[in-house]
């Protein structure tokens, strides 16, 4: 297991430095009236890495997500997703974005939603066909399709949300706090799907605040203000912190860059 | 039942609007605008219903009963009499002109004098015949409400004038409708019902889908997606024309069943007005729910465009009765423009090329809050 680890860490470390990245950011800025919300932020994400943004509450990681994605726009800086300048235009049925809030019509069938966000990617009949039911699979609501969205628990609104983003089985995925509200069961099995969208090659950046799931990231970014403070592997970071899970870290890196 | 908690509850939902800068105005100044509107329209009578007036009457001046009639219609401000032809005018043939002005909705009514009037009223006094000197009017019978004012103002002139005369002649009036021959209130009103259905449904539709649409982040997935906006503002115009067409549809039928309502010209016509208009409905729904922050924000839209719409576009009542301060209002309320045309095809009987400024109107206005529409929703990012 460890093993494995290590092999991504290589992986990952040759990949940040690499120039093609599948994510990279220079000096990107952006800011609210007065305030900063992402302040100069020098990212690189490699391909097929899950990479998870860390950081309490208002330290910028939605911000992020949302420009990357071509939510917001850019005070100042420069961000390249697959290689485009954002706000993306030709690569945007590459990319896949599940936002925070569960952002599925309630009103429609699961299918319905699902449908919909297909034709939006011009898919045709056939693969979407397939693709759903690969999905349903996936997410355990197969016997669900046509079920009102407003009648499913929450929990399986979560996993509907996903399957809209996936639907189009996108290069890069984009999940901003995907597992904020899951119940443990739930989450364990998200954390499944994620390892098996990197294992299909997959690139997923991901937010969240809870630090014990970012363990399992390839490579963890370490969101303070705006600003990262500190960038790698959690045994890299956990190690050059001399501390035993990422949250201590995160707190050992806080205090280094001061207040 | 503790007080202390009920004023908890109060204080809540006090300062939840304290916080609310645009609610706060929107709760002193709906009510003003509404009490506003409402005053000046109820109060309203029908006034400057534009007239032609041919008075080929022979009689001197100072004798001429018509002259006095013509005289009297001047005092109040009930006709607009926007032109009289004389006894010298009649090689123009003016009855002729009168007649085709009609026709063409430039104005509701020709009021014809016979070269004979005085001699008729004054040879037919005391007569035992029945025979009476006629009053000819030729009318456009679109709205109930005008023929009706027209004819009531005429009849107290002529009761004025022969007030002022030591005999009593008789004089009657005949009406001879233009269009509208045997249309009744329901018939002017079913137009009218259909534009405001149309409207009300598209419009509030719109707002509050969009404004779900933004709340539950669905917008923001949509927006990472290949759909482009005006992709987004197309799709929610087409959706809400075809509900308005169903719904126009439905409001036929029904009017024609229960009511026997007359459609003159082509249900096809009437069904593009109303396509047109529902799209552009929604587009301002769109572009109005797209300034809100919030839900109530954007349901105090509803009432604010509703409104004025309801009483200033001749749905109830013709635009004769909105009061002229109010009657530039009038000008710019889209339903205006879409019951004018609807009533046009289906009581006149008037095709596409007769109602193209109607129809001009409309396909500017959806076209200006379509683009408006999907030009704020780029604004967002």
């Amino acid at each position: 297991m460890s093993g494995i680890n290590e092999g991504k860490a290589k992986r990952a470390t040759r990949a940040l430095e690499g120039a093609g990245d599948t994510i990279h950011t220079h000096k990107l800025r952006k800011e609210f009236d007065t305030l900063v919300a992402v302040d100069d932020l020098d990212l690189k994400v490699g391909h097929g890495l899950l990479y998870g943004m860390i950081g309490p509450n208002g330290s910028g990681k939605t911000t992020v997500i949302k420009m990357l994605v071509g939510l917001l726009r850019p005070t100042a800086g420069k961000a390249f997703v697959l290689g485009e300048k954002v706000p993306i235009k030709d690569n945007v049925s590459r990319i896949g974005y599940m936002p925070q809030e569960m952002a599925i019509y309630t009103d429609l069938t699961v299918h319905e939603n699902l449908e919909l966000f297909s034709a939006l990617y011009s898919m045709d009949r056939e693969s979407f066909k397939k693709r759903e039911q690969e999905l349903l699979k996936v997410i355990d609501l197969s016997d669900r399709g046509d079920n009102l969205v407003s009648q499913l628990s929450g929990g399986m609104k979560h996993r509907v949300s996903l399957a809209c983003t996936l639907i189009h089985d996108p290069e890069v995925v984009f999940l901003d706090e995907p597992t904020v509200g899951v119940d443990p069961e739930l989450r364990v099995g998200f954390w499944k799907y994620f390892a098996d969208l990197k294992a299909r090659g997959k690139t997923v950046i991901m937010t969240t605040h809870y630090m014990d799931e970012a363990v399992r990231c390839d490579v963890v970014g370490m969101m303070r203000l705006g600003k990262l403070i500190g960038e790698g592997t959690p045994k890299e970071l956990m190690a050059s912190t001399a501390t035993s899970d990422l949250e201590s870290a995160f707190m050992v890196m806080a205090k280094k860059v001061g207040t | 039942m503790r007080i202390d908690r009920v004023l908890a509850v109060a204080r809540k939902n006090l300062r939840s609007l304290k916080h609310d800068r645009r609610t706060i105005g929107f709760l002193v100044l709906m009510p003003l605008l509404m009490i506003t509107i409402f005053g000046y329209t109820f109060g309203g009578d029908v006034k400057n219903i534009e007239v032609y007036i041919v008075n080929l009457d022979q009689a001197p001046a100072n004798q001429s009963i018509s002259a006095a009639i013509i005289a009297d219609l001047e005092t109040r401000d009930t006709l607009d009499i926007v032109r009289i032809y004389g006894p010298s005018d009649a090689g123009v043939d003016p009855v002729g002109i009168g007649r085709d002005k009609v026709k063409d909705a430039n104005i509701w009514a020709t009021i014809i004098f016979n070269e004979t009037f005085t001699q008729d009223a004054t040879r037919l006094a005391g007569d035992s015949s029945g025979q009476s000197a006629l009053v000819r009017m030729m009318v456009d019978g679109t709205n109930p409400n005008i023929v009706q004012a027209i004819s009531n103002d005429v009849l107290t002139a002529i009761r004025t004038a022969l007030g002022s005369r030591a005999f009593v002649a008789p004089i009657a009036i005949s009406t001879d409708l233009v269009y509208g021959k045997d249309a009744r209130f329901i018939d002017f009103f079913a137009p009218g019902v259909m534009g405001l259905a149309a409207m009300m449904v598209t419009f509030m539709l719109s707002i509050i889908s969009f404004i779900h649409e933004r709340s539950t982040s669905t917008l923001d997935r949509l927006l990472t997606t290949p759909v482009t906006e005006g992709e987004i503002v197309a799709g929610y115009a087409l959706a809400f024309g075809l509900v308005g067409l169903i719904q126009s549809t439905v409001i036929i039928l029904a009017a024609v069943a229960l009511f026997d309502i007359q459609i003159v010209g082509n249900p096809l016509t009437v069904l593009l007005i109303v396509f047109v208009f529902g799209a552009g409905i929604q587009g301002l729904g769109f572009l109005l729910s797209s300034m809100a922050k919030n839900e109530f924000q954007a349901v105090q839209f509803i009432p604010l465009i509703l409104f004025p719409s309801i009483l200033l576009s001749g749905v109830f009542w013709p635009i004769e009765a909105v009061p002229a301060v109010l009657r530039p209002i009038s000008n710019f309320i889209p339903l205006t423009y879409a019951v004018e045309g609807m009533r046009s095809v289906m009581i006149r009987g008037w095709g596409i090329g007769d109602i193209w400024l109607q129809i001009g109107v409309l396909v500017v206005f959806a076209c200006v809050m379509l683009l408006l529409s999907a030009y704020s929703l780029r604004k967002r990012r």
